[in-house]
């Protein structure tokens, strides 16, 4: 019987990305014994799961960055969380960010701009930017985070500067 | 990285032999490409017949090897994508950018 009362797991990040795809297995698994996924949430948390893990090996230099999962059905809550320096933009603007509500473009490298929304000074929300037609020319390079826009039904970044705890947030609804 | 590769009516086939086209692997793979599109192959067909999955680096590795071939007007097809590949294309719209086809020996119609 599955159960009513949100679950919280958490799950140490694996640091080899050729254990990238055993440990999404075992996440999947874990997740599978407490609520049941349709193949397309399993594939689309699976792709979740693979950027953000890659996205902690590539540029968290904290040993315990760790995944949590939250339960609350119908939504599915997943969190990349670890402590260190927060996101950095290539573009003006950064967080702490002065203007609220806004959507603004932030270049996180030289082929990889996304649009963004700002919720508060430290947490914005990813969103889909897509624009038909672009030339492969100035096709992006990086596409971690939009995959992850495109996985889930939600996805925010959020810095808490006391802590300095970074935690992306992934919301999918199951 | 272990690429197997053969020229079929001057077009390089490539057979991806990794299981994972991840992160460990994507900047090894852009390299070799690059270095075949630099030693004259500008025709080239990628087969992901053994690959189980691939992630957000190798996505950006293909683009790359994409932008690399367009001065040069060679072309690129991708083949054999298992279904969650296949639906990574779709999702990041990448199948309306990139060739792809079922296999090989249709791959090599296209040129």
């Amino acid at each position: 019987m599955k159960q009513s009362t949100p679950i919280k797991i958490g799950l140490k990040i694996p640091e080899n990305p050729d254990d990238i795809q055993e440990y999404t297995k075992e996440v999947i698994h874990t997740l599978s014994r407490h609520v049941t996924l349709t193949e397309d949430n399993r594939r689309r948390i699976k792709l979740i799961l693979i950027e953000l893990v890659t996205n902690s090996i590539k540029h968290s230099e904290d040993p315990d960055a760790e995944i949590r999962l939250t339960i609350n059905h119908p939504q599915l809550t997943i969190e990349k969380v670890d402590v260190g320096l927060q996101i950095k933009f290539r573009s003006d603007e950064q967080i702490p960010f002065e203007e609220i509500n806004k959507t603004i473009k932030v270049d996180f490298t030289r082929f990889n701009s996304l649009n963004i929304k700002i919720l508060n000074p430290y947490r914005f929300r990813f969103l889909d930017g897509y624009k038909e037609n672009m030339d492969i020319e100035h096709l992006p390079e990086h596409f971690g985070f939009y995959i992850i826009t495109r996985a889930s039904d939600n996805f925010e970044y959020h810095h808490d500067p006391r802590s300095k705890e970074n935690t992306f947030i992934v919301n999918v609804k199951l | 990285m272990k690429l197997s590769k053969q020229t079929i009516n001057d077009v390089l086939v490539i057979v991806i032999e990794n299981k994972e086209a991840n992160l460990s692997k994507s900047e090894q793979f852009k390299e070799m490409m690059f270095k075949d599109i630099e030693d004259g192959s500008h025709n080239l067909v990628i087969s992901f017949e053994n690959v189980e999955y691939l992630d957000s680096s190798f996505l950006g590795a293909l683009v790359a090897v994409l932008k690399k071939l367009l001065p040069l007007k060679g072309k690129l097809v991708l083949t054999h994508l298992n279904e969650d590949i296949r639906n990574l294309f779709e999702l990041t719209r990448l199948d309306k950018i990139f060739s792809i086809e079922s296999n090989i020996e249709i791959s090599l119609q296209q040129f």
